[in-house]
């Protein structure tokens, strides 16, 4: 195997919102001479911190677009994808763990293991992606990374080792203990850059020794030189490590690492875990599919000398053009070499390639597989495979939710339309989760999105980023519509009124199909209807689904089965079955008792035990049906299901019945019945509207 | 029709008693079986049952989190609703979730005067008024006297009947199939104590005290598959 790429890490930094990802983040880089002084997320002295590019992320404290860097420590190569925390960006997330080897999952001593930490861990085990644990914060009072371990274990059913013990907790935490080396590290000058190393504290020792040997233990599983050596008495450092690697790679082992990114202690030995127990680009099996076997699935090899396979998973728009971050899979993505888009069939001649460190660059000439790289002025989007010519291969596809709530909105004028229409295109090839289009009826731009925060972001973006001015509507939910009992249908369209006429009967029946959007079955005997009329039934049903007859709302969730008609030899046409499938729709929807479905949230909120009656109380009264209520020390978890619709506003809510304490995050469950009384409001709503339109 | 059927076929109907439910008001039940028998899924049926009634069910976990307990229902509702036929069950799901509330408490965390707290929480805002209770993993090494004792009079003053699951140990010196008859200090504190008793392929819930202790052994198993209450005669 190339020995460069052993040396190569591609890891993410994924955890729960406020967990201190991009603090750490900014400490990696520093420690790494790739930045050269320090900023807070929240930075006082107006600069913030190097990862969050984005004014927005800086102002917010938060990290949105997960920007790409890259640094070096101790001869390995690391490209560090910094992940968005808030579950609104969650295909961020996806994205980001799709093009990772490794993660380090950062988790916080006081908060534990909360809500979006299960996401993202559920998100790195459907992406097969090995971890290690970062227990970040030990210097806050309250800080318990026992209970953390003890969490991880429990809530997220990992198999965590503890690699590292503190000394000292809270105000009083100075250092770690290594139990590899068996060695307390302790972590000076003024950002904590001088290492210094001691024996262990004879207060520690015990404790020390006693975790080391439930460290062996569980790593022994994945060695048996290990197990040997444990018997003998005779446990190297290299064979510990070896071991803990098999089980890391093996995602059957997570190393738990702990320190403070804040107080700069522990990043330096996060970094050394980071080349020890996360895997380079060849210990990992990629997958592609090969078009021309009918979307086999065949396996990449992280070879610099084959064609090549990458897959685009970011776009930016930068100062200079678009840039579109890229992975090389296989083979090496040259300048100045052609590529093709295996989406639309383009080819694509490489001009500048760079290696981006947060929002400064610099240039290279290759990216060879394994790499993380960014193209230049390729027009692409997120989720493009690229190939050498001549193969047909795409990496599989990515699992992408559907919106759950719209907004319309409008530009204040002529040049902002012309600026917003350019960021939306932009935004729309970023994000799939984040979609446009344009109300045929009322003439408005509708931009749809995962969650009130994921479009209130792209909102203020397009006003700082592309100084476009542009008012909102409140936001409106996805309702859609569908039946709940099957239905017949009979019917004839026929028009006479000169010329060529126009003649199609169809007859079947509709009834709800639980699991899928739409079907449509032919059952057809006889040619009742001649073959070539059936696609234009199908489309003309079809047709009927985006704007359902009761309340306009898209209809899904049917089944068609046709089984009977009639044509005529002159007067048939694609037209005309078009016509009378619409025809049929309508006469059978009324029938088949539609009702009017909403998207409902899985609401968690995380509070100090002492809310937990005001917060019950105030998912209640919207509409929500509390699952449970977990008590978890000095916090508490309630879990609910509450209609989306009833959730605008509640983040101020919450924080005013908390102190601001509390936190909830949000992400779509299942869509459900609206109540009787809730459609009712509706009707009377949608009408109101109409007779304003009017 | 699916829910009249569901009730009409359950099991634990053989187990009720004059007031048509399986606790009165203010009584104490308990599953006694050894580690991974199937008490909680026993207990689960319980519950299910109760809900098919339309009874609030609280079910007090003391180390399983929220979603653990939840998959447990969708797992023995899916079962139980399939062992009857290919029927959809959604709907009815959906209706009886809303008589459903899981707490989870750490095993070391939890006293009778935190959940009459969280109960009172409930109960005030008019969130929920539980008609049943299952505590399960409550630890009964030692008999857990003063927690029973502190929730009886809450028991009585809520109306509710309460189930719990009890870990039995299998005496170290035998190895016989089967388990031992759970010591009297343990069943004294129940009304209704039911053990799940092992054997080759089968587990059979025995009545050790109750209403309907003396009549045979409830004519129930637990089919070791599915997890399932079953009768025998069905078998």
């Amino acid at each position: 195997m190339d020995d460069r790429i052993q040396k190569v890490r591609n890891i993410g930094i994924s955890a729960h919102i406020d967990s201190g990802k991009t603090t750490l983040t900014e400490r990696i880089l520093y420690y790494t001479d790739r930045i050269h002084a320090i900023h807070d997320v929240k930075g006082k002295d107006g600069v913030g911190a190097t990862m969050d590019a984005m004014e927005l992320e800086r102002e917010r404290g938060i990290t949105i677009a997960s920007a790409a860097t890259y640094c070096e420590w101790k001869g390995h190569q690391i490209n560090i994808i910094d992940t968005p925390g808030h579950v609104d960006f969650t295909i961020e997330v996806e994205r980001a763990l799709r093009v990772l080897d490794g993660a380090v999952l950062v988790l916080c001593a006081v908060g534990g293991v909360q809500s979006q930490s299960m996401t993202v861990d559920q998100q790195m085990k459907r992406y097969n992606v090995p971890c290690i644990a970062f227990i970040n914060k030990c210097d806050r009072s309250g800080a318990d990374p026992d209970r953390v371990i003890a969490q991880l274990k429990k809530k997220l059913g990992h198999n965590a080792v503890t690699m590292q013990i503190p000394i000292g907790l809270e105000a009083d935490f100075e250092g770690i203990i290594d139990l590899v080396t068996m060695k307390a590290i302790y972590f000076d000058g003024p950002n904590g850059e001088i290492i210094r190393t001691e024996d262990i504290p004879e207060a520690y020792m015990d404790t020390a020794q006693a975790q080391r040997e439930a460290l062996i233990d569980s790593a022994s599983m994945f060695s048996d030189d290990l197990m040997e050596a444990a018997l003998e008495e005779q446990v190297t450092e290299e064979l510990l490590i070896a071991a803990v690697r098999n089980g890391a790679l093996a995602r059957e082992l997570t190393p738990v690492f702990i320190g403070s990114a804040y107080k700069n202690k522990g990043v330096q030995p996060l970094l050394d875990a980071v080349s020890h127990y996360l895997p380079c680009p060849a210990d990992v099996v990629n997958h592609a599919l090969d078009m021309e076997k009918d979307e086999a699935t065949m396996v990449l090899e992280t070879n610099p000398d084959m064609p090549v396979v990458a897959l685009a998973f970011k776009l930016e728009d930068g100062p200079f053009g678009q840039l579109t971050y890229i992975r090389v899979y296989q083979g090496t993505l040259a300048k100045g070499t052609a590529v093709i888009n295996v989406r639309d069939g383009k080819k694509i001649k490489i001009g500048r390639l760079v290696r981006m460190h947060a929002d400064q660059m610099e240039d290279i000439d290759q990216i060879r597989a394994g790499y993380i790289g960014t193209l230049f002025g390729i027009d692409c989007a997120s989720g493009d495979t690229f190939v050498s010519p001549g193969l047909s291969v795409t990496m599989t596809s990515m699992f992408v939710p559907n919106p759950v709530i719209s907004l319309a909105i409008t530009p204040a004028n002529n040049s902002s339309l012309v600026k917003m229409s350019k960021a939306l295109n932009r935004f729309t090839k970023e994000d799939p989760t984040f979609r446009t289009y344009v109300n045929n009826e009322t003439r408005e731009t509708i931009v749809e999105g995962m969650g009130e925060l994921h479009l209130e972001v792209y909102v203020e973006r397009m006003r700082r980023e592309y100084d476009v001015e542009l008012s909102t509507s409140a936001p409106r939910v996805s309702y859609r519509e569908t039946i709940t009992r099957k239905a017949d249908f009979d019917y004839i369209h026929k028009k006479q009124t000169g010329g060529s006429g126009q003649f199609g009967r169809v007859g079947g029946y509709m009834e709800p199909s639980p699991d899928e959007d739409f079907i449509f079955e032919n059952n057809v005997t006889g040619g009742a209807i001649p073959t070539q009329f059936i696609p234009a039934c199908e489309k003309g049903f079809k047709a009927c689904l985006a704007k359902g007859p009761k309340m306009e709302f898209s209809v899904t969730g049917i089944k068609i089965v046709i089984s009977d008609g009639a044509s005529h030899s002159v007067d048939s046409s694609d037209m005309a079955f078009q016509a009378a499938a619409r025809g049929a729709f309508l006469q059978a929807y009324a029938k088949a008792a539609p009702v009017i479905h909403e998207p409902i949230m899985r609401v968690v909120v995380e509070t100090p035990t002492e809310f937990q009656g005001v917060v019950m109380g105030s998912l209640n009264q919207r509409r929500g049906m509390i699952v449970g209520t977990q008590e978890d020390g000095p916090l508490c978890a309630i879990e609910a299901q509450i209609p989306l619709a009833e959730m605008f506003g509640y983040t101020t809510v919450l924080r005013s019945l908390t102190q601001g304490q509390a936190q909830f995050t949000m992400e779509f469950a299942v869509y459900r019945k609206v109540p009787q009384s809730v459609a009712e409001e509706l009707i009377k709503k949608r009408e109101d509207n109409k007779r304003q339109v009017a | 029709m699916l829910k009249n059927d569901l009730m009409v076929k359950n099991p634990l109907r053989g187990l009720v008693n004059d007031t048509n439910t399986l606790l009165a008001k203010g009584e104490f039940g308990a599953i006694l079986a050894r580690a991974g028998v199937g008490k909680t899924a026993f207990i689960v049926q319980i519950a299910l049952s109760g809900l098919l009634q339309h009874k609030n069910v609280l079910h007090v976990s003391l180390d399983e989190p929220v979603q653990k307990v939840s998959l447990w229902y969708e797992e023995v509702f899916r079962r139980f609703a399939e062992s009857y036929g290919p029927t959809p069950v959604q709907h009815l799901w959906e209706t009886i979730l809303t008589h459903r509330f899981i707490m989870t408490f750490q095993v070391e965390d939890f006293s009778v005067s935190k959940l009459a707290e969280r109960v009172s929480d409930l109960t005030e805002q008019a969130i929920f008024f539980p008609q049943i209770i299952l505590i399960d993993g409550l630890s009964f090494s030692e008999p857990p006297t003063e927690i029973l004792n502190a929730l009886r009079p809450l028991a009585r003053q809520w109306g509710v009947g309460v189930w719990f699951t009890a870990r039995i140990h299998r005496p170290e010196a035998t190895d016989a199939v089967g388990s031992p008859k759970p010591p009297d200090a343990i069943i004294d504190l129940f009304e209704t104590a039911i053990q799940l008793d092992p054997d080759d392929n089968r587990v059979h819930v025995r009545i050790l005290k109750g209403p309907r202790a003396k009549t045979e052994h409830a004519g129930l198993l637990l089919d070791p598959s599915t997890m399932l209450i079953m009768d025998k005669s069905v078998q």
